[in-house]
């Protein structure tokens, strides 16, 4: 009943989201474009990170992969196959990359995952430089920003709606358990190494749309561009500060952090990373587990404990 | 005929220690067998070879005749072996319910949905735990976490059932509730392997034992014979005491 | 050719190592992941680069006023930042990806400054440029002077934490951190002070680096990670593995640029990491666990 309601209401919110670009400026819906972006990315990386704990600093890697394979398809393919490739690649590379490095500690997969971006800028621009002897290209697809977002906005409810899904699917509880303790999970049954491969996989492949979709908005795209290591620290922002383990958490942290870079890079574009770094850091510090949890947690000591004696809890 | 568990020649080396050494025993279906010894003699070891957390170096471990000894812990868990752990393991952002439907969910039977909740419910019922699945873990008392991983190992539906020292740090009250339990598991037809160091409750549960020292097996046979063996006090106490 | 490729690769390389080092001590006793490290080492080369510039002070000068100032503001660091999170850290795991976290957070900030006080462009100074004949090789006399002073200030680290009470103290919180305290070591000061003596090896580095070649406020973060792989590639908290993998890292890449593409340096390297860490994740000079 309750889950009926709740989808009622986020089909309603939809409908009105679908329409709203069509009473914004260029701007509002530039705005609107660059919002949903983050809110996709963020959740894509909250399905993956937010329960097993792995930290992926790999979001850009992925993002550029899309944006790129749509500067390079876009002459050749229709639109669809080239959204198929660029999921394609997407998901290629994160198998490699979660095949290599997801059955290790996770310290393993953060420092991998933070040199990744720049390894398959390298490689693109290695191959740019010496292959196809060209360095940037040009999109030309007959978008306007309202088609990237309506097109974002659908990915955003499929996001959202696959993860909870995979929350409420057995997929979910296997990675909630092994983000507690991956012995007990393996012991239980739960082919560990699959699990994670299957969502970091899925993340991936869904931040690697989200670049290929936004990718006709830079008309000109280099390596530079897409691969810039800022887009994978601000969504690891969002997601940490709505809270990564929530289905809404990541798109609350998007939102207001969206609009806040807007504005502190158009009005003090000289110390954005500085505001940038100090927030984040504040955020670690003060809502580790992000606002969402905060807010329970503000909420609950009103709730009743269990009243059962207590006195060896600690013991564990 | 090969037993239900049945251990040949097992070996265990880590680095230049030998922590097993040419250990071979068996579990008869529907038996309780302990595993005993003093601390660092192994039985651990051996249990984690068992459920599949470290490799053995040498030798083979077969469950009702198929070879379980180097499949992952979640393939041996799916043929059949649950364990608890020796320090309480919980998964703490699982309320007490999802912890056993876990092991519903990817154990022998892969149950899921509506009866898999059931299930879990009549799972906690049996450990003393009805009612209680949505606390949260970290609320249960010591003896209750201890009950929900019992509840969530049985409900994998295990052939074996290996249990590291879970009466371990019980009160006496908590320890006869404990002994209780397992003795129900018993006349249920469970195979139980039990690593303790309680001898009361190795008296009260296995017909069997088998007693580990430095990584060998130095007694074996019925359990008040084989604790009046000299070599076991020996070990046990220290040589002075033999 | 070769030769030169081999020195270059040297030079390279001894900087790595020393980055590596300070990375490794970090990480090994601290338990503390800094990726800000890099930051910390562009942060050092800009304060030569101005001590030089404006005051005229030469680099190995700088180093004595550069390097204390890099162990007090990194203990600094360690005191208001990282102390509260090892405060309230469960365990090992839940430290890490705080840590993490935190210094990913530290690392923009640093670069931020960099830029407001420098701007983006490419710095660097003249020191030393003067041509050396080494084995009928030319080199630029700045570079054996790096290679040099890595080699001295590395194999002097080793010396000491392997031979001294205050070095023994430090690995023994490495190794056993639950049990140091048994012995009476102060786990607290010894990670704060290991965390010190891995900014002031990053300022070391700085100074090193900024001696034969140019930097820019964004490049922090390429010696992270070349100091990240290296770590790994020594085995975590080991400084001979940092000495010896720093010194690889240097001379692969050097080769990989001379004699297939300068464009695959950080491919190559990278396909070291992979192979490693499939192969061998405790690294060669690194304990499991």
């Amino acid at each position: 009943m309750n889950t009926t309601v709740a989808f009622i209401l986020a089909a309603a919110a939809l409908a009105g989201l679908a329409i709203a670009p069509l009473f914004l400026n260029a701007y509002g819906i530039g705005l609107l474009v660059g919002m949903t972006g983050y809110v996709v990315l963020a959740s894509a990386w909250a399905m993956f990170s937010g329960p097993t704990r792995y930290v992926s600093l790999a979001t850009v890697a992925f993002f550029g992969i899309g944006a790129y394979t749509v500067a390079v398809l876009s002459e050749t393919l229709p639109y669809p196959l080239v959204l198929l490739c660029a999921c394609a690649i997407g998901l290629t590379v994160a198998l490699i990359v979660g095949l290599s490095t997801l059955r290790l500690a996770g310290i393993y997969f953060v420092i991998f995952t933070f040199g990744l971006a720049e390894l398959i800028r390298q490689l693109v621009t290695w191959y740019e430089v010496n292959v196809t002897g060209t360095l940037g290209r040009y999109i030309f697809l007959p978008f306007e920003g309202i088609h990237i977002y309506w097109q974002l906005l659908a990915l955003a409810a499929a996001t959202l709606l696959l993860s909870w899904w995979i929350n409420r699917s057995r997929l979910g509880l296997a990675l909630r358990a092994v983000g507690d303790d991956e012995v007990v999970a393996a012991h239980a049954g739960i082919n560990v190494s699959r699990a994670k491969l299957m969502l970091f996989a899925l993340s991936a492949t869904i931040i690697t749309l989200v670049g290929a979709i936004q990718a006709p908005r830079w008309v000109y795209v280099e390596p530079a561009i897409v691969f810039n290591p800022t887009i994978s620290f601000l969504t690891l922002i969002m997601a940490l500060l709505g809270g990564a383990t929530r289905l809404w958490g990541p798109a609350l942290g998007a939102i207001p952090l969206f609009l806040l870079f807007e504005w502190l890079s158009a009005n003090f574009p000289n110390y954005f990373s500085i505001i940038l770094g100090v927030f984040f850091i504040g955020i670690v510090f003060f809502l580790p587990q992000g606002v969402l949890a905060k807010i329970e947690g503000l909420r609950r000591p009103a709730r009743k404990a269990p009243p059962e004696n207590k006195e060896r809890s600690g013991a564990a | 005929m090969s037993s239900h568990l049945q251990i040949t020649h097992l070996r265990k080396r880590f680095g230049g220690l030998v922590a097993v050494k040419d250990v071979s025993f068996d579990v008869a279906d529907g038996e309780v067998v302990g595993l005993l010894g003093p601390n660092g003699s192994g039985k651990t070891t051996v249990l984690n070879m068992i459920s599949g957390a470290l490799l053995p170096t040498a030798g083979e471990i077969t469950l009702r005749g198929v070879r379980i000894s180097r499949l992952r812990p979640d393939r041996i868990a799916r043929h059949g072996v649950a364990r608890t752990f020796q320090l309480v393991r919980p998964l703490p952002s699982l309320t007490v319910a999802e912890n056993v439907l876990v092991s519903l969910a990817f154990g022998r039977f892969k149950h899921w949905g509506p009866d898999a909740r059931d299930l879990a419910e009549e799972k906690l019922a049996f450990v003393g735990l009805g009612g209680r699945g949505g606390e949260n873990v970290a609320n249960l008392t010591y003896i209750d976490q201890k009950r929900m991983e019992l509840a969530r190992a049985l409900a994998s539906e295990p052939a074996l059932l290996l249990l590291d020292e879970w009466l371990a740090g019980l009160t006496p009250s908590e320890l006869q509730i404990g002994i209780d339990l397992v003795r129900r598991l018993q006349s249920a037809g469970m195979s139980v392997l039990l690593v303790e160091h309680i001898m009361d409750a190795v008296r009260a549960l296995c017909a069997r034992c088998v007693v580990m020292n430095a990584g060998e097996i130095i007694a074996h046979g019925p359990t008040e014979t084989v604790l009046k063996d000299p070599g076991v006090v020996a070990a046990y106490l220290g040589d002075g005491h033999a | 050719m070769l030769i030169d490729t081999l020195i270059t690769g040297l030079v390279a390389g001894g900087t790595y190592a020393l980055v590596a080092m300070g990375l490794t001590i970090q990480f090994g006793i601290s338990r503390i992941m800094n990726l800000a490290h890099g930051d910390t080492i562009i942060a050092a080369c800009f304060a030569s680069f101005v001590l030089f510039s404006v005051f005229g002070l030469s680099p190995i000068l700088a180093l004595m006023i550069v390097v204390p100032v890099g162990y007090v503001l990194s203990d600094a660091v360690y005191r208001i930042i990282m102390r509260p999170l090892v405060a309230r850290a469960p365990n090992a795991g839940a430290l890490e990806v705080d840590s993490i976290l935190v210094t990913f957070g530290l690392l923009f900030v640093i670069q931020g400054v960099l830029l407001v006080a420098f701007g983006g462009n490419y710095t660097g100074y003249a020191f030393l440029n003067t041509p050396v004949d080494l084995f009928g090789t030319i080199v630029a006399a700045n570079r054996l002077l790096a290679l040099l002073l890595a080699l001295v200030f590395g194999i002097t680290l080793i010396f000491v934490l392997s031979r001294t009470r205050w070095g023994m103290t430090l690995r023994a919180v490495s190794i056993a951190p639950e049990n140091a305290p048994l012995v009476g070591i102060d786990i607290n000061r010894a990670a704060r002070t290991a965390f010190a003596l891995g900014g002031a090896l990053a300022a070391t580095a700085g100074v090193v680096v900024s001696m034969y070649q140019t930097f820019t406020a964004t490049i922090g973060v390429i010696f992270t990670m070349k100091a990240l792989i290296v770590v790994i590639l020594g085995g975590k908290g080991s400084l001979t593995g940092a000495l010896i993998g720093g010194l690889l890292l240097g001379l692969v890449e050097t080769f990989v640029a001379a004699y297939i593409d300068p464009g695959l340096t950080l491919a190559a390297t990278y396909a070291i990491f992979l192979l490693l860490l499939i192969l061998r994740p405790t690294g060669f000079f690194g304990q499991a666990g």
